[in-house]
């Protein structure tokens, strides 16, 4: 329903977004990953209309947005990585004003606004004003003023960004919520591998303005290596057995741990026999077998050879 | 639109520091220029003068003088006795007792009956400030020069111990009101009804001079016109200052986001412009008045053409305002146009004569003065409590609504589509 067609902004020459090609589908949530300066904001911004693209294309259902973005602005809602809200005002005059700047219907709007709170949870507090907030509730008020106007398609740029973790939690719920029951398509960006994780059935991983790779969680996962980490719980410390496991074929590395031994190997489906007859002979028992499922956050080091925060 | 105005009030509301600065810093301005100024030229100990009228002319023999003047002047019996019903009606000696006596000059000058020896005792132990004398002759020689052009030789003099601000004030005010009875019946023997009358300090307090026998308007009028149109004024910028926290906090990008119409925002910061700045203007007007009575026995009428003044030059600030604001989210860099507005509102300032009077400057700059919206309104109000020509209020009246209109064409013109660019 929405793409980008080799989207690229440079400010003076430095290009900042590279020729990026991306796109939503109806009811998607897609996730954008990248760490600090990779360019996630200005490409938001650039699909959000916010910004005119130096190259480049924004399309809406194959129309392009560039010339005249109304048409996606009303079904976008977008939450922008700065609190964007008067701090002067509570948290329901907040709300009232850009439904109003919407032109939401006077008597939806009342309903709405109370829907919204409610949505982010702070509907007890909405008198208050925005300034008394904290971080946490601020971020939720910023995403509440995004959803007045029932948006189809939801941007997210860095909603959890240095907040306390009940207030995340209730952001991914609620995003969560927007995307599965009421078919909200979502983007949303972040540099928390896990939630995007748990939120997207897609993600791009962008770094210095390019689209690094894209995929399915586990398309992404596949791209690693055929190594295992696998995590073996042992009812006693072993020193002859340790030894006995290094030995063993296609074990790459052997590491002790407080329960037991983390073992790296190229994948192979006969380790678990060759490791129980092992401990067998040295009288040792198995008490826990597991292989560690590796994270974006691994193939994201993989890809650039840094982590995704510094 | 609505929610745009309500909002920006709300804002500005809600923040008390701006409030409290916008509206008590020019009335705490007002009120301490005008107690340091007023110590500078009310000393209420310094005008009050004694005086005793000295009179060494006999006012019956003078007239009869006159009319032997007359009658060898050989004019013909209708002339003849033309001008000696003029000089019947005429008594210079009454005149300048009256005047001594006049309400006008009750306030600071307190006529004394003394005989001329102790008359000059009472000068000499300083019990009396000053002798009017009113030489021999006098009486005949005014009415020759007045009624016959004569040249006249014998003229009042005041006579002092020592030179004081109060005596020399007094020199003058003699002195010019004599000249005003001698252009009046000059003028009067030509058939012209006039009736000037001689500018008085009012109640010992500085006066910056009308001309054309206007109303004087005191230095704490200028003062409250002054400060209270600058302040007005900066309303402009303190509105569109709130754009730059709004860009910066992308709150105008969220906006923007809606598809409002660009008017709506601008609209919305000219308005609350507008409202402030009457608010403010008006409330400092308000309090001055109580506090300092500073337009004394003012009618309805002009307080009314004050409020269109004032709602005129609010029009222009709320058309600045947007352009500031129009400005502000044109420009990339929020400094750079915070910057302009400054030198906008200061430049208007100074050359408008907000800051201090244009008297002793140039022509050239005070006609350019003239031409900004507050230098205007400024010029306007004074010309208002001078002569209360409402005419006179047409041309500021519609040259302020004009550059109301130009700032909100050229911000309409300039406001963005997007965010950044
Ligand atoms: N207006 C601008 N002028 C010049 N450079 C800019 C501008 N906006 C962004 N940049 C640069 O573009 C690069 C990408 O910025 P962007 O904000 O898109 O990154 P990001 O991925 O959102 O980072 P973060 O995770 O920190 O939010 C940065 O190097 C930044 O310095
Ligand atoms: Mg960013």
């Amino acid at each position: 329903m929405l793409e980008t067609v080799k989207l690229t902004k440079s400010f003076k020459d430095k290009k900042v977004v590279d020729e990026i090609n991306l796109y939503l589908q109806t009811g998607e949530s897609v996730g954008l990953l990248g760490p600090n300066g990779a360019g996630k904001s200005t490409t938001i911004s650039m699909i959000a209309s916010l910004i005119k693209p130096t190259s480049g294309d924004v399309k809406l259902n194959g129309k392009s947005t560039i010339q005249n973005p109304s048409d996606l602005r009303k079904m976008l809602g977008v939450v922008p990585q700065e609190i964007a809200l008067y701090e002067e005002l509570s948290a329901y005059e907040n709300l009232k004003f850009f439904g109003k700047a919407y032109r939401v219907e006077k008597e939806t709007l009342e309903v709405r606004i109370q829907e919204v709170l409610d949505m982010v949870g702070l509907k007890d507090r909405q008198k208050e004003l925005i300034k008394t907030f904290s971080g946490g509730m601020k971020r939720r008020i910023n995403i509440a003023a995004a959803l007045l106007h029932n948006p189809k398609i939801l941007i997210l740029d860095e909603p959890t960004v240095g907040i306390d973790p009940q207030s995340r939690n209730h952001i991914l719920e609620t995003v969560r919520e927007l995307n599965q029951t009421q078919g909200t398509t979502v983007l949303y960006t972040s540099h928390y591998m896990e939630e995007v994780e748990q939120l997207c059935n897609r993600v791009y991983i962008m770094d210095h303005g390019k689209i690094i790779a894209t995929g399915s969680k586990e398309e992404l996962l596949s791209i690693l290596s055929s190594e295992d980490t696998i995590g073996v719980q042992l009812s006693k410390r072993s020193e002859a057995f340790t030894d006995k496991i290094k030995t063993l074929p296609d074990v790459l590395q052997v590491e002790q741990t407080s329960e037991g031994l983390r073992i790296m190997a190229k994948k192979n489906h006969h380790l678990l026999s060759s490791l129980v007859h092992a401990a067998e002979k040295e009288g040792i028992q198995i008490m826990n077998y597991k292989v560690e499922i590796p994270s974006l956050e691994d193939v994201f080091l993989h890809l650039t050879g840094k982590t995704l925060r510094d | 639109m609505g929610a745009f105005i309500k909002k920006d009030l709300l804002v500005f509301w809600r923040d008390r520091k701006e409030i409290l600065m916008a509206l008590l810093l020019p009335i705490l301005i007002i009120v301490i220029l005008n107690f340091a100024f007023s110590g500078l030229f009310k000393d209420e100990k310094a005008m009050q003068i004694d005086i005793s009228v000295v009179q060494e002319d006999d006012v019956k023999k003078g007239m009869e003088q006159f009319a032997a003047a007359v009658e060898a002047k050989g004019l013909s019996s209708e002339e003849k006795s033309a001008v000696l019903a003029e000089a019947d009606k005429l008594d210079p000696v009454q005149l300048i007792h009256d005047f001594l006596n006049s309400s006008d000059l009750k306030e600071w000058v307190t006529v004394k009956d003394f005989s001329e020896k102790e008359a000059a005792e009472q000068v000499k132990n300083g019990e009396l400030d000053a002798i009017i004398k009113i030489p021999e002759g006098f009486t005949f020689e005014s009415l020759s020069h007045v009624l016959l052009g004569e040249t006249s030789q014998g003229s009042v003099t005041i006579l002092a111990e020592e030179e004081s601000a109060g005596v020399s004030t007094l020199q003058e005010v003699v002195h010019s009101f004599i000249n005003t009875v001698n252009t009046q019946f000059a003028l009067g023997s030509k058939g012209v009804q006039a009736t000037a009358e001689p500018i008085l300090p009012k109640g010992g307090k500085e006066v910056v001079e009308g001309n054309d026998g206007a109303d004087a308007y005191t230095i704490s009028q200028y003062f409250t016109i002054a400060i209270g149109t600058l302040f007005a004024l900066f309303m402009a910028q303190t509105v569109s200052l709130k754009t730059m926290t709004e860009k910066r906090e992308q709150v105008f990008n969220r906006i923007l986001l809606t598809n409002s119409h660009p008017l709506s925002f601008l609209i919305g910061k000219t308005v609350s412009a507008f409202i402030l700045s009457i608010l403010q203007f008006a409330i400092t007007l308000t309090v001055v008045q109580l506090l300092l009575n500073v337009f004394p026995d003012k009618s309805f009428t002009f307080w009314a053409g004050l409020m269109v003044v004032l709602i005129a030059f609010a029009l222009t600030v709320g058309g600045l305002s947007a352009l500031f604001t129009a400005l502000t989210l044109h420009l990339s860099d929020t400094n750079a146009a915070s910057g302009i507005s400054t030198l906008v509102i200061m430049g208007f300032g100074v050359l408008g004569g907000s800051f201090f009077p244009l008297e002793g400057l140039p022509e050239p700059i005070q006609k350019i003065g003239e031409w900004t919206p507050n230098g205007l309104t400024q010029t306007a109000l004074i010309e208002w409590v001078q002569y209360s020509h409402f005419n006179d209020l047409l041309f500021p009246i519609s040259f302020l609504m004009g550059v109301f209109i130009i700032c909100f064409a050229i911000s309409v013109s300039i406001f963005p589509k997007r965010g950044r660019s």
